[in-house]
């Protein structure tokens, strides 16, 4: 159990806009490991962004935990963060400080009327006991950590004065400011250039190596999978259908939807003449869902056992996929 | 900053050459001479004809619309607006006259509808769905349903005329001229007009903070652990204020407008009042003068907002 | 107090999802703008009332025996009774009757100026905003001359000059108004411009004209219609304020405006109120109505509500 910084047990989260009832999470069960960088993939509205904002009890207002719990195994103990008051103290001391969560598009998510110093410092201030000048310094020499030229100059500029990778070194800045034990970072370079990308995720190589953090990344392209990952979570609809080391994930996947994502990307090095196929059909409408296993329509391998939910099988004790059929899967390629 | 505002004054120059150039037309297409406006009329009255072409002439009459139209401007600027066609009072005169008096109501008002109306704005959006914010919002609907004037007519016949408590209309008896004696005559007009003023401000104050709350930084600031007071005021609000001050500069026209009307009602003896008189007799010149200068307060302190919204912004500020 | 907020807005939720799950709400997705007006009480209630009392103007000589302008100088200055509802004026005519026939011009005067507005904006915003170019710089110059002019004084202005009459002040109100949607309109187009499907619709060749007015147009109408409900507010509260001056409509035709006029004299204010009070109720729960319908479209069509 020493390994395992947060568990996830049977999570599910529902939301009620439009006086409808969608079930963006329907029963999800995971754990996230100390120091390893987890990759969430899935299309988008598969509910990966709703369990990040689960763990940190962000979720919008007319949205709820339905049942399951969230477990932070923290030094004193451990907390189920699904029972704590959503704004209560007890929450957000460990929000920011011990979990830190980074956003899409720096742009927007950082307050564009202050400077980066003071949105940083903020955070510093409100979780330690530093005064504004040790608070001041700390942030500058986290700019610098993060590779941003001349930090003492940067700090009181303001975030439309920064490019749009620097802003996202500065949200990391500022998310790490406090050494969190995790780090939940929501597509953080779908809104960047391709070079910019890789600098971020040299970035963010780095921290897993020299802080011990774990990351959990949000993504839906199996590109940034391949380079990131320790472990892998798919998800379709709600659900988990596999999960395992990037190894297993990569090499023998054993969920029907993992197959067709792996085909449907180009993977550099195989060449232009290399077959890319989409995955045939379209993802269902949540208020029309088919009946079970929710990838059936799309699915090459459906029978009729698939219109019941699947359960969760164990390949190995760290590979696991929700289909009935993962041994014909595995066993073609 | 300074060149912001430097910049902002020189765009403003080309639209106030068309105004001030539709103003003269308006003053040439006034029945009659002239000379009758331009004039003082007791410099008019026993005048003989040839000498009355020789002023004429002195005057530019009979140049061409260009030139006199900047020898206009030129007199404007040194303060000579004319006279009055019903008055023969020189229209500089009446509108100095006038002027403490509309200010007086129309800052009163100012003050009470922006401050009344930003706070309940705001505790609105704050109380989102609460009995509070259904209370407030209903208000605010009526507020801006009912006619200002009949709201004023309502007040004068239960506080002036049933109740007792406040004077009729008016400004001033005569031989009274400290403040505190003008304060009673002050309170009704300033707070119909400014109440239903409120109502307006209110709805919009509301709207741009839940805007405001809405915002993606807002979420990163409750992600950092913030406590929500902090979340809402010093992230939400401070970026809200922007919008609401902006609103604050299209309610002036509002402002100006309610004058003229309230200022009927309540017999205030404010440039609003004068303007309708002049309406009502077709005294085009002071028709045209004044509105000149209701343009150019607007126009003066739509300047004065962009500066202030600049010195909130810093994405504006460091172009 | 938290606690107990949570469990209300938890409750609403669990009946939403028992909803959802016996398979009760599928159906709903069709037309959410109208579901989601219809689901506003006060817009609904708005439309109501906006709706009787528009009726009442228009049936006004079957629910009310006199004749507006009848005269009748033995029975002035009688408060309210079963003969007449609301009394009547100074030189005797029903009060009643005079707003029921007045209302049919304000009504008028407001959701004439305020669709005229509306159509003139849209045309010149729409074209002009597509175009660019000087036709755009103009139009912009032109309505930033306007709107630096406060309305109610613009409108004054123009009356001193052209006079009074019922068809001026619509033309002025149409003049003084067109500003607010042209500029509106302007930006949906521009916004909309350089979106794919108009480059798309260039590439093959289409006029201007279609494109402008035929693919563009739908997608900026929305807004177009909610403004269109609030400047008709904004016209009937400006036709009363001016006609109560005397300045609006002229005092022969009968408006809600008109009838005020005579509040001005004091007597009339304190001794008189059944002339002036029902008439400015009147006004005035029309305005909240057709208030209550803008902000219940303005929430309807607004895409990023949440309901």
């Amino acid at each position: 159990m020493n390994n395992i910084i947060i568990t996830i047990d049977n999570l599910k989260v529902y939301f009620y806009t439009n006086q409808r009832c969608n079930k963006a999470v329907n029963g999800v069960s995971f754990k996230i490991k100390k120091g390893r960088t987890l990759c969430l993939v899935g299309e988008s509205g598969c509910g990966k962004s709703t369990i990040a904002l689960s763990i940190m009890r962000l979720l919008p207002e007319l949205s709820r935990i339905e049942e399951g719990k969230i477990i932070y195994h923290s030094d004193e103990g451990d907390i189920r963060i699904d029972q704590l008051k959503k704004n209560g103290k007890k929450m957000r001391s460990i929000r920011g400080s011990n979990i830190a969560m980074i956003f899409q598009d720096p742009m927007i998510a950082l307050n564009p009327v202050y400077t980066i110093g003071f949105q940083i410092i903020e955070n510093i201030r409100y979780h330690t006991n530093m005064t504004k000048k040790e608070a001041k310094q700390k942030a500058t020499e986290l700019l610098k950590d993060m590779e941003i030229p001349l930090p003492e100059q940067r700090i009181n500029e303001y975030p439309h004065q920064y490019s749009g990778g620097m802003r996202q070194r500065a949200m990391i800045a500022m998310a790490m400011s406090c050494n969190p034990k995790v780090l939940i970072a929501d597509e953080p370079t779908t809104a960047l250039d391709v070079t910019v990308q890789a600098q971020i995720f040299e970035l963010m190589k780095k921290l897993k190596e020299e802080r011990e953090t774990s990351i959990i990344l949000i993504t839906h392209d199996m590109g940034v999978v391949a380079e990131l990952a320790d472990d892998v979570i798919v998800m379709y609809m709600g659900n988990i259908v596999e999960s395992g080391t990037l190894e297993e994930i990569f090499k023998s996947p054993a969920h029907p939807y993992t197959k067709a994502l792996l085909k449907s990307i180009p993977v550099l090095g195989r060449g232009k003449n290399q077959k890319i196929e989409p995955i045939r059909g379209r993802t269902p409408d949540p208020f029309k869902r088919p009946k079970g296993c929710q990838f059936n329509p799309r699915c090459d391998y459906c029978t009729d056992k698939c219109f019941k939910m699947p359960d969760d099988f164990e390949i190995t004790d760290t590979h696991s996929v929700r289909c009935w059929h993962y041994k014909k899967v595995l066993e073609n390629e | 900053m300074i060149s912001y505002t430097i910049r902002r004054i020189l765009v403003l120059i080309p639209t106030l050459l068309i105004i001030t150039f539709l103003v003269f037309l308006g003053l040439e297409l006034t029945p009659g001479d002239a000379v009758s406006y331009m004039v003082s009329p007791d410099a008019l009255a026993n005048i003989s004809q040839e000498s009355l072409e020789q002023l004429r002439d002195s005057l530019g009459l009979n140049d061409p619309f260009i030139v006199r139209y900047f020898k206009w401007i030129r007199e404007v600027l040194k303060g000579d607006f004319g006279y009055s066609l019903s008055s023969g009072v020189p229209i500089s005169e009446i509108v100095f006259d006038r002027l403490p008096a509309t200010l007086e109501l129309s800052i009163a008002a100012l003050l009470i509808s922006t401050f009344l109306g930003s706070i309940l704005g705001i505790v609105s959006a704050l109380k989102k769905g609460s009995v509070v914010d259904n209370i407030l919002t209903f208000f605010g609907m009526i507020g801006v349903s009912i006619p200002q004037f009949f709201f004023g007519l309502v007040a004068i016949l239960i506080f002036s005329l049933r109740l007792g408590w406040l004077p009729v209309g008016g400004r001033l008896l005569p031989g009274h001229k400290a403040f505190l004696d003008t304060l009673p005559y002050l309170v009704l007009p300033s707070l119909v007009l400014g109440l239903t003023m409120t109502a307006g401000v209110m709805r919009y104050a509301r709207g741009s903070m839940l805007d405001a709350l809405n915002k993606e930084y807002v979420r990163t600031a409750r992600s950092k652990g913030l406590p929500e007071w902090r979340v809402k005021l010093i992230h939400g609000l401070r970026v809200a204020l922007s919008p609401i001050i902006v609103l604050i500069g299209f309610r002036l026209p509002m402002l100006i407008g309610g004058s003229v009307v309230i200022e009927q009602i309540f017999q205030w003896p404010g440039i609003g009042r004068e303007f309708v008189a002049a309406v009502r007799f077709q005294n085009t010149p002071l028709v045209m003068m004044i509105a000149l200068l209701f343009v150019l307060a607007m126009l003066i302190s739509s300047i004065l907002i962009d500066l202030f919204i600049a010195m909130l912004d810093p994405r504006i500020r460091l172009e | 107090m938290e606690n107990l907020k949570k469990t209300k807005l938890d409750k609403k939720m669990d009946i939403i999802k028992k909803k959802e799950e016996a398979g009760l709400l599928v159906n709903k997705s069709q037309n959410r703008a109208l579901r989601r007006f219809l689901n506003n009480r006060l817009a609904v209630i708005g439309l109501i009332i906006f709706t009787i009392i528009l009726l009442a103007t228009i049936f006004a000589p079957i629910i009310c025996k006199y004749s507006p302008q009848r005269i009748d100088m033995l029975n002035r200055l009688l408060p309210p009774s079963s003969e007449h509802i609301f009394g009547t004026d100074k030189i005797g005519r029903d009060v009643f009757a005079r707003i029921l026939y007045g209302g049919r011009v304000s009504i008028f005067v407001g959701v004439g100026s305020a669709l005229g507005a509306a159509i003139i904006g849209v045309l010149i915003g729409s074209y002009a905003g597509y175009k660019g170019g000087l036709i755009d710089k103009i139009f912009m110059r032109i309505s930033e001359i306007m709107m630096s002019f406060p309305q109610i004084v613009l409108v004054l202005l123009i009356v001193s000059i052209v006079g009074q009459s019922l068809w001026n002040l619509i033309v002025i109100f149409i003049l003084t108004g067109w500003g607010s949607i042209y500029r509106m309109t302007r930006a949906k187009i521009l916004s909309i411009r350089e979106e794919e499907y108009v480059l798309a619709l260039k590439a093959f060749g289409l006029n201007d004209i279609i494109i402008c007015y035929k693919h563009m147009l739908p997608n900026a109408l929305g807004p177009v219609l909610i403004n269109i409900t609030l400047s008709t507010a904004m016209f009937i509260l400006q036709e009363a304020a001016l006609s109560f001056l005397g300045l609006g409509v002229p005092l022969n035709i009968s408006t809600w405006g008109n009838i005020l006029n005579v509040a001005q004299d004091i007597s009339v204010l304190r001794e008189n109120w059944w002339i002036w009070l029902p008439t400015g109720s009147v006004i005035s729960i029309f305005v909240l109505s057709v208030n209550f319908i803008g902000d219940g479209l303005r929430d309807s069509l607004d895409p990023t509500q949440q309901g």
